[in-house]
């Protein structure tokens, strides 16, 4: 076993220093895919080290307890009343070490750029408190005088800090300072806004018109890990009653970080989404590599064998070989992972402080899986077909023959198509196993465009529609995370269109090399070098072909599915479509023409003489 | 008679590892319309260097190709493709049939590339295949066909357009003697409907169907000599130069 993989190693390395082109495509490959699961793996958890911080820093509850009602809706009262004293119960329960609140909820409006927001204004004492102590970033706390607290997250969006005025109700109020919590998602995109009043301050509001909405409870354990079992426990007692608006719910320290940062939980996921696509395309890729380093090493696969070097020693070569690669794309594309990923965290509007973009062994490892699952399912089909082939006929071996015309070639020829086109078809033919593999990179790359599309229009119409009333900035900020998230879709779009373009090139290189003699003949009868040029984009036009007719009811039935949430329903126009139909194939038969042309000026005397 | 072909002080140096090899020194060649001439020499003495430089498949880096009375060493590699469809048939020793094609459209292409119309490219195509007794095997891929098949469909091609001379490069190295024997029946025939023929041997069998025999070596011409006068072709080569290991 171990010369085994000593042979294979040597065979492996070898190999890879002689002919480093096809690795380097693999690599450049293999790492957009790895490049793109790290980046996703790394953005996703890279707010929950500074959710914890804060966390810390503020005694963060472990058990949170909130009732919610409409206003001045009749009877809500008597279910209220009794959420109140169960929350009062369960101040007292077994493993509560320490107890914030309740503290009352006031609902009503706040100014800001470009419209109103509701509001929540938490009536606090002055003091200091054994839960949740919101940690201040400028001015001071609740203490003495009229005034209120910020949000961190309202005041970066309204741009106030300590000693300015904002509006609640139509009134002027002073800041007095801005806060940090765990126990809000940051505004803008949790909603409503947050602010801290003092009792006092909170009169003044009540007489403005704000009202009750309900409170929170805010529960500390001995220890924060019992927080699930904890609720567990006591959930039947806090269900809400199905007779009543009123909602009460029970929830973990754990369960309101998950939710804290969904911008970045929402693009992780994309990027995430993407990487696996990307992943399955390079499969494509790595596939018809191989299958081509097979055909092309036919002969010195016939050697190996005929010296005594087992199929199993060959396969094990290929795989070193290829592994090589998946484990330098896997370290390449961590490292690019965790150099882009603080550039996207940073633009999260949910992160409490500076974003720590880190990635657990358990996820390199799964970086490194996939790397390895792409490179074990591309190599080792053609590999075992490579060597399963006899040793003489290794030995003998050239270009594999063609298949009979097919019907659709003969028919072609029947059409009275130009030669080139006729040849082109005929050629196709030929590895039927290629065209497919290429048509099916091809077709993700297609939906992925049309996908992109659909979403670019759906939020063109988005940003035409006036926001709803009292979600000014929120529906900014979510039009923010929504361009975001195009700017991903149409990144993958275009990385998977030049996966596609790699796989076409790759692919039209080894057509060029099997057809190299024929289309030597031909120019040695009179075909000129435009005719082959013709001919070898013709032949892997099939693939494209086959790529558009697929990928845009691909696409479109994709963005069916994704449809729905805050999105405005909305399809891809004919025109955008047509376009995708006409210029697909026309950025594809340009990629094709550059190893059609290198065909096309090869000297054809040496192709033309018997080895 | 007038030439077919003319060159003159033709060169083509190829590089090499350890120094420029001169595979065609200095040869002048006239190919007379309805001559046969056979070119012999030793591996690598520059004799199918030759035939493709005067069938424009290389460019010489020296002299002179005339094609009747055009100067086409000039001529870019459209000018030349459009130049073979109709004046030059290649027959090669690797048979060069283009693989993903039928006996049949391997014949047709070079008219199809001519623009002759389809209907009677295939009749002339299926006529040339009969007359080469190959017919039964028109609808079969190349590698559905024996050596000496291929080598049949290989001069119908070569002869669809009625070229002003057919090139024909070590037509029998690939073949059994029962295969060589019929394809150099087949040239005499050609030789003897006074069709010109350039044909580069090693075999002195095949050298001996021509009306004159160059004998090549380093590249250079280094003798000629009528083949029409009866003499057997072993005593002409005797007489000739030491061709090594080509007798």
């Amino acid at each position: 076993m171990i010369s085994s993989i000593r042979i294979a190693a040597r065979l492996a390395a070898r190999n890879l220093r002689r002919r480093p082109g096809p690795a380097l495509l693999l690599l450049l490959t293999l790492t957009i895919a790895t490049g793109t699961l790290g980046l996703g793996l790394s953005v996703y958890g890279s707010a929950d080290a500074a959710w914890d911080r804060a966390w810390k820093a503020t005694d963060g509850f472990h058990v949170a307890f909130d009732v919610y009602h409409p206003p001045d809706e009749a009877g809500n009262d008597a279910f209220v009343r009794k959420m109140q004293r169960r929350a009062r119960a369960i101040a007292g329960a077994s493993g509560v070490v320490a107890v914030g609140g309740p503290w009352t909820h006031l609902y009503g409006s706040i100014d800001v750029a470009g419209g109103r927001e509701d509001l929540t204004a938490e009536i606090r004492p002055p003091g200091r408190y054994p839960v949740d102590q919101p940690l201040v970033t400028s001015g001071r706390w609740l203490g003495s005088g009229d005034g209120v607290v910020l949000e961190g997250g309202l005041a970066a969006t309204i741009g106030a800090g300590a000693g300015d005025t904002v509006t609640i109700q139509g009134e002027p109020f002073a800041v007095l300072g801005v806060a940090t919590t765990v126990s809000r998602g940051r505004f803008p995109l949790s909603r409503p806004a947050q602010v801290w009043v003092t009792p006092q301050t909170a009169d003044r509001m009540r007489d403005l018109g704000m009202t009750v909405e309900g409170f929170e409870l805010q529960l500390r354990l001995r220890d924060p890990a019992d927080a699930s079992a904890f609720v567990e426990d006591h959930r039947p007692a806090f269900r809400s009653d199905p007779n009543s608006s009123a909602i009460a719910f029970l929830e973990t320290w754990q369960e309101r970080r998950a939710d804290s940062h969904s911008d970045i939980d929402i693009v992780a996921g994309t990027l995430l989404a993407a990487g696996i696509l990307l992943a399955i395309l390079t499969i494509a890729t790595a596939g018809v590599l191989v299958a081509g380093r097979m055909s092309e090493r036919i002969r010195q696969v016939g050697t190996l064998k005929a010296v005594g070097v087992t199929p199993r020693q060959i396969v094990l070569a290929l795989l070193l070989e290829y592994g090589a690669v998946a484990v330098v794309a896997t370290a390449v594309g961590i490292g690019i992972g965790l150099l882009l990923a603080p550039e996207i965290a940073n633009t999260s509007v949910t992160i409490l402080g500076t974003p720590q973009p880190r990635l657990t062994w358990m996820q390199v490892a799964f970086v490194g899986g996939v790397a390895l699952l792409v490179v074990l399912i591309g190599t080792l089909r053609p590999g075992f077909r490579g060597v399963r082939r006899s040793t003489l006929s290794s030995l003998a071996s050239g270009v594999r023959p063609p298949r009979r015309p097919g019907r659709l070639s003969r028919l072609a020829s029947g059409a009275r198509l130009p030669i080139p086109a006729v040849l082109g078809l005929r050629s196709s033919w030929r590895r039927p196993g290629r065209l497919v593999t290429n048509a099916a990179g091809l077709t993700f790359g297609v939906a992925m465009v049309v996908v992109a599309l659909a979403l670019r229009d759906s939020l063109d119409l988005l940003n035409t529609q006036t926001a709803e009333a009292g979600h000014a900035a929120s529906d900014a900020a979510v039009g923010a995370l929504y361009d975001q998230i195009r700017a991903i879709v149409l990144g993958t779009a275009l990385l998977l269109v030049m996966l596609g373009s790699i796989n076409a090139f790759i692919v039209a290189s080894f057509a060029a090399r099997d057809g190299a003699r024929s289309h030597a003949a031909i120019r040695a009868l009179g075909g000129t070098p435009r005719q082959t040029v013709i001919s070898l984009i013709v032949s892997q036009l099939g693939a494209c072909a086959l790529a558009v007719v697929l990928g845009i009811p691909l696409g479109l039935g994709l963005w069916r599915l994704m449809d729905g949430g805050d999105l405005p329903e909305t399809g891809v126009s004919a025109v955008a479509l047509l376009l995708v139909a006409v210029l697909v194939p026309v950025a594809f038969a340009a990629v094709v023409s550059v190893p059609a042309r290198r065909l096309a000026n090869r000297p054809i005397a040496p192709l033309l003489t018997y080895e | 008679m007038s030439a077919v072909i003319e060159a003159r002080d033709l060169v083509k140096t190829f590089d090499a590892d350890e120094a420029p090899v001169r595979a065609v020194d200095h040869v002048d060649l006239v190919l007379e319309e309805g001559e046969t001439v056979s070119v012999m020499g030793p591996s690598g003495c520059g004799k199918s260097t030759l035939l493709h430089l005067l069938g424009g498949l290389e460019r010489p880096d020296a002299g002179e190709v005339r094609l009747g009375d055009r100067r086409v060493d000039g001529l870019s590699e459209t000018e030349w493709a459009v130049l073979r469809r109709r004046s030059i048939g290649f027959v090669f020793q690797a048979f060069n049939l283009v693989d993903e094609l039928t006996a049949i459209e391997n014949v047709e292409l070079p008219a199809l590339l001519l623009g002759v119309p389809r209907g009677r490219a295939r009749r002339n195509a299926l006529d040339l295949l009969e007359r080469l007794r190959v017919a039964e095997r028109a609808g079969h891929l190349p590698d559905r066909l024996s050596g000496g098949e291929r080598q049949r469909v290989a001069v119908a091609r070569a002869l669809v357009n009625e070229p002003l001379v057919v090139m024909a490069d070590e037509p029998t190295g690939n073949l059994d003697s029962r295969a060589t024997g019929d394809i150099l029946g087949l040239f005499a025939e050609l030789r003897d409907a006074r069709q010109t023929l350039l044909l580069v041997t090693h075999d002195a069998r095949a050298a001996s169907i021509a009306d004159r025999l160059l004998t090549m070596r380093d590249g250079a011409v280094v003798g000629q000599t009528r083949l029409d006068t009866g003499t057997p072709i072993e005593r002409v080569l005797a007489g000739l130069v030491d061709l090594g290991d080509t007798a």
